[in-house]
């Protein structure tokens, strides 16, 4: 399993490199309006109505920024946790939860695409 | 005395011939001067994580039709979903902040021909896409926009 994740490093370092980057970039809106906003009624409840929710994300844009906020969060938090684990907990476990939390990411990142291309 | 450190963490893999003192976990981690940071910047991972997985159940949500995304709505005005979100908030501004000055010193002297724009524009560029970005987004969000 630790060769396996040392050949895949690249690939996780990319996704957490972009899971910081773009991750952030879109989330900080994301999460203000989302998770703020509409719920505490500051901005408008329809504003994120089913049918204009469903508009904006549906077209190809908002497709691939739906699938960039769900996705690549996934792979920032897998690989800090990763982190976090190592410097509380030792490498001996390493593999291990380094392949739990990628393989969360992982299916999260399917998830997306499925949930994205079903819009 | 700062405490032992766990041994596989940092230690090498196979002993070498030189001797070396056991390692030890410096004295301010987690929580004390520069590590705080460091700690916290990790452990917004969680944060993130959650937030993603959050964000694939409203887009599951969204293609299952009206009455799906109207109760995840509806659950996001829970005091729990708010107190995280306020969190989420305050973790990517964080990140945000602390990775922005890190990047323009992880970039390498050149590529091929190029070499990247001082360390200042680089910072300035991406202030100004996270802020650009954030402002757009949240207008389309919120109704003012599209």
């Amino acid at each position: 399993m630790k060769a396996l994740l040392l050949r895949l490093e690249p690939i996780i370092w990319l996704l957490f490199g972009q899971g910081i980057l773009f991750g952030t970039i879109l989330l900080t809106g994301w999460v203000l309006v989302v998770g703020l906003l509409v719920p505490l009624g500051i901005a408008p409840a329809d504003a994120l109505g089913f049918e204009r929710a469903h508009r904006l994300a549906a077209n190809p844009i908002g497709r691939l920024l739906l699938l960039a906020i769900a996705a690549l969060p996934l792979w920032k938090g897998a690989h800090h946790i990763r982190s976090l684990a190592i410097d509380f907990g030792g490498g001996s476990r390493d593999p291990m939860v380094a392949t739990l939390l990628y393989a969360i990411a992982a299916a999260g990142s399917l998830l997306a695409i499925v949930a994205v291309v079903r819009l | 005395m700062a405490r032992p450190a766990h041994p596989p963490a940092m230690g090498p893999s196979k002993p070498g011939p030189t001797r070396t003192a056991p390692p030890r976990m410096p004295r301010q981690f987690p929580m004390q001067g520069r590590y705080r940071a460091y700690t916290l910047f990790d452990a917004t991972g969680v944060v993130y994580l959650l937030l993603g997985l959050l964000a694939v159940r409203l887009a599951w949500a969204l293609g299952d039709g009206e009455a799906a995304w109207s109760a995840a709505m509806e659950g996001f005005r829970n005091p729990l979903y708010l107190a995280f979100h306020a969190l989420a908030f305050v973790s990517v501004v964080f990140v945000a902040v602390r990775f922005f000055r890190l990047f323009p010193k992880a970039q390498p002297p050149r590529i091929g021909p190029l070499r990247p724009p001082p360390q200042p524009l680089i910072v300035a560029m991406l202030y100004a896409t996270w802020i650009g970005v954030s402002v757009v987004l949240t207008a389309i969000l919120a109704g003012g926009i599209f």
